[in-house]
Formats: C-alpha cells, sequence, structure tokens
C-alpha cells in the first residue's frame, strides 16, 4: 500500500520565461508519473499545481497557498531568483520546503531549499575556464536586469579581470525588453574574444537572433571567431532561436544524450533532468525514512541519508558539461566530472576537477 | 570609488559564537558552515581560542563587558551582535563593544552571509582609518622637528623656503615622509656634535 503525499508544483504556464519553467514542470510530472508506477517504491505523489504566470510578485501567495491549503511540505518550481527569494519567507512561515531545479547565481544556502541544479562553480567558472584559454581574454557581457545577470556578470568580470583578461562592455536589458541594437553595436565596436550573454527568456532571443544576423553579415561575429556562451541556456530554448541557435555554447549539468546523469532516463533539457532528480529524491528520502517522514524538517530528511544532496548546504553533486550547437542539438566538447555545488565558492571545489595548466 | 566585498577567503575562516546552547546558534551554526566557515562555541566568556578567531558572535540580549578578553570597542577581529531586545540599552551596548554588523534573533539563514560581509568590510575600515589617524597623529608630533631641521638646514647660508624645499627634495629622494626626513636631519646634526638648540634666537 503506497503512502498518499500531496507534492507542491509552482509552474509558470505563460510569461517571459514560460519554456523554462514548462520544461521543469514536464520533468516534475515525469517523475511523479514514474514514481506512483513504481510497485518498489512506496510513496504516491498527488501533484497540487499553482500557476503564477510569471509575476514574480505572485509565487509567494501562491507557494503560501499550497502549503497553507493542503498538506503539502514540499514543493518543486520557481525559474527566477527574484521568485525563489519570494517564496523563502512562506516557507519559513509554514514549514515548507522547496526544491530548485534551476541554474542560479550562488551565494544562498536557505535551510528551507534544496537546489538541484548548477551554481557558479558548476557553470560559469568551468565555462570561463574553459573559454579564456580557447578564445581569448577580451570578453563583452550582457544580462536581464536582476540578480541573476548581475551577480553572474559580476563573478565573470572578477575570473577575467584575475586572468589578466578585459572586460570591453557590460550591458543589461529589463526582463522581456527586446530593444538589443545598442548591445550589438557595441560589440560590433569593441570587437571581443566572446561574448557572456545572461539575459533570460524574450531578451536572450531577440538577442541571439540579432547577432546570429550580425554574424552572416561580419565574418568576425561567427561562432568561430567570437562565440556566443552561456550558463542558462538548454535545449528547451532551441526551438524559438530556429537557425540562430547554430554555434551557441553552454554550460549545463545534463544534455540530450550526454553521459554521466544518474539513472537511464532521457530527458529533454537540464531543466527536466533537475526537475526529475527532485521528485525522484525526494521519494527516495521518504521511502528510506517511512512513514510521516513528508512532515519533517528538511534537515532531519537529508540527514544521514547518502544521495547527491549535500546536508550542509542543500545544493547537489552534478556533472559539469560544456557543450555547443551543431546542426540543431548540443555536442559535448568538454565533459568534466562531477562537481558539488559550492555556493560560497568558499570550499574551492571549481579547481579539484580542473585539468593543470600553464599559467602564461 | 567602487568598493568590492572581498568573497574569497571565507573558507576555514573560524567563527565563534558566543551565546549560551540555544536555537538561534544552531540555526547560525548550520549557515555558517554552509557558507563554509569553522565555527566554535563559547559562553559565558571567550576562551583562548577567540583571539585566533576570524569573526566573533555575541549575545547583544545577555552579554557583559567581562567576556571579552580584549577592552571594549578594541577586538582583534569583526564582531556582529546578535540582538533579540532591541532596547536602546542593549543596542548602546552592543555597540560600545564594538560590533560592526548585527543579525536578528530569531535567527534563520537569511542575513548571516550579508552580516559577516558587513562586519569584515566595517572592520576592515575602521582599521585602515585608525592607522590613517595614528600616522598623521604622528605627523602632527613632529612638526616642531620639521622647525629644528629647516632652522639647521638655514644655517647653511639658504632662505627659509630654500631650507624648506631643500627637506623635501631629501624626503623624496629617501622616500621617507617629510617628518621622517626632518628626523634624520635634527639626528644627523646632533651626531655631529651640534647643538641647535645654541644657535637660537
Amino acid at each position: 500500500m503506497k503512502r498518499r503525499i500531496a507534492l507542491g508544483l509552482l509552474h509558470s504556464g505563460s510569461g517571459s520565461y514560460a519554456l523554462l519553467s514548462q520544461a521543469s514542470l514536464i520533468g516534475a510530472r515525469a517523475a511523479i508519473a514514474a514514481v506512483n508506477a513504481d510497485a518498489a517504491m512506496p510513496v504516491h505523489f498527488t501533484p497540487v499545481q499553482r500557476d503564477p504566470g510569471g509575476n514574480a510578485d505572485a509565487y509567494g501567495p501562491l507557494c503560501e497557498e499550497i502549503l497553507r491549503d493542503s498538506p503539502a511540505r514540499h514543493v518543486v518550481g520557481c525559474v527566477t531568483s527574484l521568485s525563489r527569494k519570494e517564496v523563502i519567507p512562506s516557507l519559513e512561515k509554514l514549514g515548507g520546503t522547496l526544491w530548485y531545479p534551476l541554474p542560479y547565481e550562488g551565494f544562498e544556502a536557505s535551510d528551507r531549499v534544496v537546489y538541484t541544479h548548477a551554481c557558479p562553480n558548476q557553470h560559469l567558472l568551468p565555462l570561463l575556464d574553459w573559454a579564456l584559454p580557447a578564445h581569448g581574454r577580451r570578453v563583452y557581457l550582457t544580462g536581464s536586469n536582476y540578480i541573476w545577470g548581475w551577480e553572474i556578470n559580476r563573478l565573470a568580470r572578477m575570473t577575467i579581470v584575475q586572468a589578466g583578461g578585459a572586460v570591453l562592455g557590460e550591458r543589461y536589458l529589463p526582463i522581456g525588453a527586446q530593444d538589443v541594437e545598442r548591445m550589438i553595436d557595441e560589440i560590433r565596436a569593441t570587437c571581443p574574444d566572446f561574448v557572456l550573454n545572461s539575459l533570460v527568456g524574450a531578451s536572450s532571443y531577440a538577442f541571439l537572433r540579432a547577432y546570429h544576423a550580425l554574424g552572416l553579415t561580419d565574418p568576425r561575429f561567427t561562432p568561430e571567431r567570437c562565440p556566443m556562451l552561456s550558463c542558462n541556456l538548454t535545449e528547451c530554448e532551441l526551438a524559438p532561436l530556429g537557425e540562430a541557435a547554430e554555434g551557441l555554447i553552454a554550460a549545463g549539468p545534463y544534455f540530450r544524450g550526454s553521459s554521466g546523469w544518474p539513472g537511464a532516463a532521457e530527458f529533454g533539457s537540464s531543466h527536466e533532468a533537475a526537475s526529475y532528480a527532485a521528485v525522484t529524491e525526494l521519494a527516495r528520502l521518504l521511502a528510506y525514512h517511512g512513514a510521516g517522514s513528508e512532515d519533517w524538517p528538511l534537515a532531519h530528511l537529508l540527514a544521514g541519508a547518502g544521495g547527491p544532496i549535500d546536508p550542509g548546504t542543500h545544493h547537489t553533486r552534478l556533472p559539469v558539461i560544456i557543450a555547443q550547437v551543431r546542426d540543431g542539438a548540443f555536442k559535448v566538447i568538454q565533459h568534466r566530472g562531477d562537481v558539488l555545488g559550492d555556493p560560497f565558492l568558499s570550499r574551492n571545489l571549481t579547481t579539484a576537477a580542473l585539468p593543470l595548466r600553464v599559467v602564461s | 570609488m567602487k568598493r568590492q566585498v572581498r568573497i574569497q577567503q571565507l573558507g576555514g575562516a573560524q567563527a565563534v559564537i558566543l551565546h549560551r546552547p540555544h536555537l538561534n546558534v544552531l540555526a547560525l551554526t548550520r549557515q555558517l558552515r554552509a557558507i563554509g566557515l569553522v565555527v566554535d562555541e563559547a559562553w559565558p566568556e571567550l576562551g583562548a581560542q577567540a583571539l585566533a578567531a576570524d569573526f566573533i558572535f555575541f549575545d547583544a540580549d545577555m552579554g557583559y563587558d567581562g567576556q571579552f578578553p580584549w577592552p571594549a570597542g578594541d577586538a582583534p577581529m569583526p564582531m556582529i551582535a546578535m540582538i533579540g531586545s532591541e532596547a536602546p540599552g542593549r543596542i548602546e551596548w552592543s555597540l560600545q563593544i564594538g560590533a560592526h554588523a548585527q543579525l536578528l534573533k530569531p535567527i534563520t539563514g537569511s542575513g548571516v552571509y550579508s552580516a559577516v560581509l558587513i562586519a569584515r568590510d566595517a572592520f576592515d575600515r575602521q582599521r585602515a582609518l585608525a592607522a590613517e589617524i595614528a600616522d598623521l597623529r604622528r605627523r602632527l608630533d613632529e612638526r616642531q622637528t620639521v622647525v629644528r631641521a629647516v632652522m639647521l638646514l638655514m644655517q647653511r647660508s639658504k632662505s627659509e623656503a630654500e631650507a624648506y624645499g631643500q627637506l623635501r627634495q631629501m624626503a623624496m629622494a629617501w622616500q621617507i615622509s617629510f617628518e621622517d626626513a626632518a628626523l634624520r636631519v635634527v639626528a644627523r646634526y646632533a651626531a655631529e656634535g651640534g647643538d641647535d638648540q645654541r644657535n637660537r634666537g
């Protein structure tokens, strides 16, 4: 007889970054179906779903609604860091846990949140470590005007300057804005070795299309000469980009067909994979600890249970992969093995996985 | 001026929490460890290990002067007050003892990282300012030496402006402060057996 356990799902079906939240929802739903169909698994999840519609201010109240009106203590969801920060007070107030399955900028370790996607020592730092020697140290930075863009670019700037490189420009757009001409003009004027793109959603699509168009008329801006790099681009956003996706380079824990992800399942993108992993890991913990553990505080649930989540930081051990879009699909350029998330960059975990190289 | 917060050297840094055993201490310890610090507890007094600590968190509610092995306001590391009661008297005591930042109880994960960075920055700035003030004060105290050095140089039939200019040249050549150059001039004259006092008036 399976224990029926309510599980909150907090995903936007519309808005600027709907593709990301839908990919996350697909992963979570698939995992719920797999858990429920698994006769050996003593847990059955009943989803309690809310749709904030891409409005950051709706996440907090809807998370509260799930925790207040249903028995669910665990919620999977949120896309932007803004929305995650909005739900943390609700989690603290009502004793809930958020399983956050998207890449983010680090510098957080809430005792109410589990982080199952990558943080900077698993995406940005390895990406720069690969790109600076491979392409050069003159870099242009873009980002959406909120914490993700700011913090990724701050870390990137620090890393680039420490490596003896230069940041030629740094420009931001409000979430959803598509006036990318100024960025394109500045890139054409400064001619960097590569561009780091931390725009999200519609802004990113507009920017990548415009940059692709620039590369068609000016050979200095082809993927070979001046590639476009990102820590948040996955397969789930390739469709709206079409041809413009060709040559894009991204860092992430999973790309379709890549190796190292636990389990045999295939996913559409790392957002799907990380959401799937969040739900299955929760099911494993609830099965491991037995009846009633769904109401335990997160610290008890994670203590002594093994698995890929660090009970100290609630961050996850993940593969670190750099891949490039070739013929419409990501191809792995470099697989750097598994690295534990180090949200405050205080454990030097990046360097452990790095090959030694001569410093010039 | 754009200020950059140092984020890198926190891994392995030592924190001591001066608070009686409490849930707030557990929550703070958990968060500090997540950030990468090594955590010790002490109550009611800071042990000897506190002198090696990089950060001290102290209870502002039940704390008192005698808990610290250094004079109030003179801690050799950043100090963070854990404040429950926001009574003016307690805030006053926290400031007097030398809080560089504060955390409000009940302590959860939020606020700990920023308190650590803000306390360290405030401590560094305070320390840099104190060093600068001490240096300026010392140089002020050497005003008399400067006057004496200029007068000694003037004995070699120079105008006051020329003697002053020569002293400046010496300081630049020796790469020391104006006041230290004056000290050297006076000392050299004394070593040569001269007594500049004699030439006064």
